[in-house]
């Protein structure tokens, strides 16, 4: 199979393409996701291949259109609903959190929820507080949701693919700053399993636990550390509900030390999660020092820029909890 | 159907003046519809005594007084058609012909139950004959019911999707989100507003700036009829030509039947804010009396085969309680079970 | 036939329901849809129409008192029928102590603290060392025998690390080379029974063990359904509770737990209270029960009713026999004459007071606790353990704040003339709470009235 750069906008994209040209079940529903191509040009000219029915423009209605989306898959059919902005998830709550959740689960098994719902999320575009939010954490405590966070072009394609085949609904964040990060991509159908975290970064003395755009900051971190003679793990969580704690107990048993690093407001975050699993799990006994979680500050997202990166953990904010959890000193 | 329409046309070339539903369908289907009313009642009635004697767990919305709406709507559906329900659901799921022993079952949290026990009554339904689910948010099914029509649509099929929902609903955005999106795509959607005149203890008059729910409909450029939902061929008149629109290709239409509960709200209800003579008025234009008479009068149905029926529900009444409370309970090992598909 | 009027159930959570007042009485004619009678509820009055016309009679449901929900009130006679011989006995009561809940009476003696009414007081645990470690340093030291409070920790604030442990695990094995004999330094042997108890129980964790009886828990009984989980008294054991089975007949699997001090938990330690309901807490766990009912007696009543107002396990029901915990007396003289009674004389001497009628402590029993206790083993344990709980005539822990949270069915059962602990401090509970007062009893009606005992118990687990 070949593989070729691609933008995560471009993968996400790909693999739209490929679900329906493949299943005619599989049709787009969104705002402005047709002549316009997506507020992010993630559907682009999607509509002049498969026409409006397929790639089918709504009103501004996102609790009409999450709810259609939701009877459609419910009778048959494979609908992938974009919101412009994750943050107007907030208009589709009852939608999501009370039908597409527990329809399956009231219903007694009598049917399934297949549909997919993509989010643009996450600060650094300038767009302040009611377009930027990282609102993830929310989802996650939904039993009946599953909830990804790819964080590179390669599982934004397999694991939306694996999405769309999954009969249960699945919710995908896609971090804004990443649409534009390119990376390998093979070419074809090919699976990235929802439910599976990846190390992306082999270490012996600390973990760190991280989401979306963060995994490439932690990244980044790590090699400044490195050159320290600092030693660090990163595993990318990739799924947040269901979440793998094999890997994460794995690692941090490993490394004896866990930070966890994401974007969301830190209070009851992803990364809250995370540490308390670990305070359960049997990793608790091997650790050696506390728990330490960077998440977003609890303020809204401000405009001004230098305001607005304060607000979320930078490169520098990890390198130093990561230096004194190592060190000791924390 | 055919041969219905046949008949229709035949009785209008003889003058026919019955009311429409006695001239419009088969004897066998009129006599159907008197036992799903009785049904209905007396499932209903079945469930409150369980209910008082600590059988069934939380609470439940009586749909008592509204049959005529439930079963009129339903009369020319199909299987293949599709209905999403409301809070106040137990006479859809019978009208689109579930079984009431697996009802009980389900109020009774046996796993024989419609939903396994985890739904109860504000989930009840019966998903093999179209019902995609009564509901406990209002009008959360209204979207749905949408969603089911655009796959219809889709799937190139000629079905239709009935929403109910209650005249509270029509203040909520879902309904007119999904009014609008119904109408730009011309979905085959009949949208149906049960209004018993108020929205737990607001009335419609304190609650909705329109003097009828039905009026709401020429905002999104569909039809807007206005039933007495008390009278079941009034309402099967009205959801005939709207499934035969919908059908043709021409888009949603908005029926409010106006209707009335005799019971409260829920099982917590102490009724304060009706009078009696406004219930007493209500339950004298009772709908079952009403087709009854008219079955008898018209020479449909003797006096006697209207007992028999009657004695019939209340043995399917009997052996579906005896069903329910001789099945087993869930495991609640198995709790997790239906969360995901396995 | 004349219609049943029953008391409904009005509201989600409604087990009972209380009548007001009746609008109607006895012999009256009423229509359809008269009001009946007016039902009190925690949020409002219901009133209940007559679900018939006709003559009301047999009126059973009287004002007042709680009834179960479905239970027959009274009946409606249509005309032409004649009401049977109102023969019907009054429901009787769902039983609980009307009046609000009273303070607990002042001790006799004026010298013992108001107990207060929220809070289990820890008390006689010993001081926590204060010691500043993280999780793999702990562990480490478990593993390598290395004293904590030894170590200098290098981290934040001196918490002891990983690199700590080792730097000091390599001194000792160094010592250790240098001079084999070196006794262990103190300190040392509570950290090896430490490092005992705490592999037991994850042993029993992790392995398959459905019913399997452990060193400190012993399947009673097997069987399908919830488990009843049953807790001794203080200075009692496990073997105590079958004189009270042998009237019990329900299939159900049943568990006993032996209290650290206690039968087969004899060595095991515990530094109060808290201990106690920790250990039961664990030991459950480790039987992997998750839902059970609790029955417990005197000391292990008030450990029941902690445990079953904790989360670690969900209670279906609870019993409580004589529970301590109530109120502040205790009789000090028994608790330390029994804890520490080893011959046959001290023994039945102290068993008289526990029960009214000594003839019910055949020589069998006595026999029996004699042997478990001749070895000095069980009365030295129970001496160091008694004072933690019981001094200066004092319970020194409480659970009656508890009682208001528990929202499972909840029955108590004392002895009007117990000896060791005043059935008084049953009074004032929450009205949910079931009370019932055998008058002439002592304190262990499990004994004395195990028949009525036993039907207390099936009725509970129900």
């Amino acid at each position: 199979m070949t593989t070729r750069e691609l933008s995560y906008a471009q993968a996400i994209q790909e693999a739209m393409a490929i679900a329906m040209e493949a299943d005619e079940r599989v049709f787009l529903m969104g705002e402005d996701i047709g002549v316009y191509g997506g507020a992010f040009q993630v559907t682009g000219d999607l509509v002049e291949r498969f026409g409006p029915e397929r790639v089918r423009d709504t009103p501004i209605s996102e609790l009409g259109g999450a709810g259609v989306a939701v009877g459609a898959a419910v009778t048959g059919m494979r609908p992938i609903f974009e919101f412009q902005f994750s943050d107007f998830a907030t208009l589709a709550m009852e939608q999501i959190v009370n039908q597409a959740a527990k329809m399956r689960y009231m219903l007694g098994g009598e049917v399934s929820v297949p549909v997919v719902m993509r989010f643009p999320a996450g600060s650094g575009t300038g767009a302040a507080a009611q377009h930027s939010q990282s609102l993830e954490a929310w989802f996650g405590h939904v039993p009946g949701l599953k909830v990804i966070q790819p964080a590179t072009p390669h599982d934004a394609k397999g694991m939306l693919l694996a999405a769309i085949a999954d009969p249960d609904p699945v919710m995908i964040f896609e971090h804004k700053l990443l649409y534009k990060m390119k990376g390998p991509v093979p070419e074809g159908h090919y699976t990235v399993p929802i439910g599976k975290a990846e190390v992306r970064r082999q270490g012996s003395q600390l973990t760190i636990v991280a989401t979306a755009i963060m995994v490439h900051k932690a990244l980044e971190a790590a090699e400044t550390l490195a050159a320290e003679g600092i030693d660090a793990e990163v595993v990318d969580l990739r799924t947040i509900r269901p979440m793998d704690k094999d890997t994460v107990i794995a690692s941090v048993k490993k490394t004896s030390r866990l930070l966890c690093v994401y974007e969301g407001v830190k209070t009851l975050g992803v990364g809250a999660e995370v540490s308390a699993m670990i305070a359960e799990s049997e990793a608790f006994d091997y650790l050696d020092g506390p728990i330490v979680r960077l998440g977003g500050a609890e303020t809204p997202i401000p405009y001004n820029p230098e305001l607005e990166k304060a607000v979320v953990p930078q490169v520098p904010d990890i390198v130093t909890a990561a230096r004194e959890l190592v060190s000791g000193r924390r | 159907m055919a041969k219905a329409q046949a008949q229709a046309v035949a009785d209008s070339v003889r003058g026919d003046n019955r009311p429409f539903a006695l001239s419009h369908f088969e004897p066998a289907v009129l006599e159907d519809a008197l036992r799903q009313m009785y049904l209905i009642r007396r499932f209903e009635e079945g469930a409150e005594e369980s209910y008082m004697r600590g059988l069934v767990h939380g609470t439940m919305h009586l749909s008592i007084g509204q049959e005529a709406s439930a079963v009129g709507i339903c009369l020319p559906l199909t299987d293949a058609d599709m209905i999403t329900s409301t809070h106040r659901g137990h006479g859809h799921c019978i009208a689109k012909g579930a079984e009431v022993k697996r009802m009980f079952a389900e109020f009774f949290g046996k796993t024989t139950g419609y939903c396994k026990g985890r739904g109860g009554s504000m989930h009840i339904a019966d998903v093999s004959k179209g019902n995609l689910g009564a509901n406990g948010i209002v009008g959360g099914g209204i979207p749905i019911a949408v969603g089911a029509a655009l796959s219809i649509r889709m799937q190139k099929r000629n079905d239709v999707v009935v929403s109910f929902f209650g005249d509270g609903a029509n203040n909520e955005g879902a309904f007119h989100e999904a009014l609008n999106i119904a109408a730009v795509w011309k979905l085959p959607v009949i949208f149906v507003c049960e209004n018993n005149g108020y929205g737990m203890s607001t009335s419609t008059a304190r609650s909705t700036a329109v003097p009828n729910v039905a009026d709401r409909a020429a905002a999104y450029a569909m039809p807007g009829v206005i039933v007495d939902g008390n009278d079941l061929s009034a309402v099967a008149e009205a959801s005939v030509a709207a499934v035969e629109r919908a059908r043709a290709g021409e888009g949603p239409s908005l029926i409010e039947c106006k209707t009335y509960r005799h019971r409260g709200h829920s099982k917590s209800d102490r009724n304060r804010y009706r009078t009696k003579e406004e219930i007493e008025a209500w339950i004298a234009r009772d709908p079952i009396g009403r087709f009854e008479s008219q079955l008898v009068e018209y020479g449909i149905m003797t006096r006697d085969a209207v007992e028999a029926l009657r004695e019939n529900v209340e043995r399917e009444i009997a052996d579906g309680i005896e069903f329910a409370k001789a099945s087993p309970m869930p495991l609640t090992q198995d709790v997790a079970m239906y969360v995901y598909t396995d | 036939m004349p219609t049943e009027v029953i008391l409904p159930k009005v509201d989600m959570d409604m087990a009972t329901g209380r009548i007001s007042r009746w609008f109607v009485e006895e012999g009256a004619a009423v229509k359809k849809g008269d009001v009946l009678f007016e039902i009190e509820t925690d949020k409002a009055a219901m009133e209940i129409d007559a679900p018939a016309s006709g003559t009301l009679a047999n009126v059973t449901g009287r004002e007042g008192v709680d009834i179960p929900v479905g239970e027959a009130v009274a009946w409606i006679y249509a005309e032409g029928e004649t009401p049977a011989k109102a023969d019907a006995a009054p429901i009787p009561a769902v039983p609980s102590v009307p009046g609000p809940a009273a303070p607990p009476a002042p001790a006799a003696n004026g010298a013992a603290p108001a107990v207060s009414a929220s809070q289990i007081e820890p008390v006689g645990s010993e001081p926590v060392a204060g010691i500043r470690a993280t999780p793999l340093a702990r562990r480490l030291a478990r593993q390598r025998n290395v004293d904590l409070a030894a170590l200098d920790g290098t981290g934040p604030k001196g918490r002891v690390q990983a690199k700590d442990v080792e730097r000091a695990a390599t001194v000792a094995a160094e010592a250790r080379e240098r001079a084999p004999a070196v006794v262990p330094a103190a300190g040392h042997t509570p950290a090896r029974g430490d490092v005992e108890v705490r592999a037991r129980a994850v042993g029993q964790a992790t392995a398959p063990i459905t019913r399997q009886s452990s060193a400190a828990s012993t399947w009673l009984r097997q069987g399908e359904g919830t488990p009843l989980v049953l807790i001794h008294g203080f200075g009692s054991e496990t073997a105590s509770w079958r004189p009270l089975l042998t009237a019990f007949d329900r299939a159900m699997p049943i568990l006993s737990i032996d209290l650290p001090g206690h039968g087969a938990a004899v060595d095991l330690p515990a530094g109060g209270f808290d201990d106690l309901v920790a250990h039961v807490e664990s030991e459950l766990a480790a039987q992997n029960i998750g839902v059970a009912h609790l029955a417990g007696h005197s000391l292990g009543g008030a450990a029941a009713a902690a445990v079953a107002a904790g989360v670690a396990v969900e209670a279906r029901s609870l019993l409580l026999i004589a529970p301590a915990g109530l109120g502040p007396e205790i009789n000090t003289g028994f608790t330390e004459g029994f804890a520490a009674a080893h011959d046959e004389t001290a023994l039945r001497t102290w068993m008289r007071e526990l029960v009214a009628d000594p003839a019910v402590l055949s020589d069998g029993f006595v026999n029996a606790t004699l042997r478990a206790r001749a070895d000095g083993r069980l009365p030295a344990a129970q001496t160091r353990l008694g004072p933690l709980l019981f001094s200066q005539a004092t319970q020194r822990f409480s659970v009656r704040g508890l009682f208001e949270r528990l929202a499972m069915p909840v029955k108590v059962i004392a002895g009007g003339a117990d000896r060791i602990i005043p059935s008084r401090h049953v009074q004032g509970l929450p009205g949910h709470v079931g009370v019932h007062l055998f008058a002439g009893l002592g304190h262990m009606p499990q004994l004395e009235a195990r028949e009525a005992v036993a039907r207390l118990l099936a009725e509970i687990v129900r």
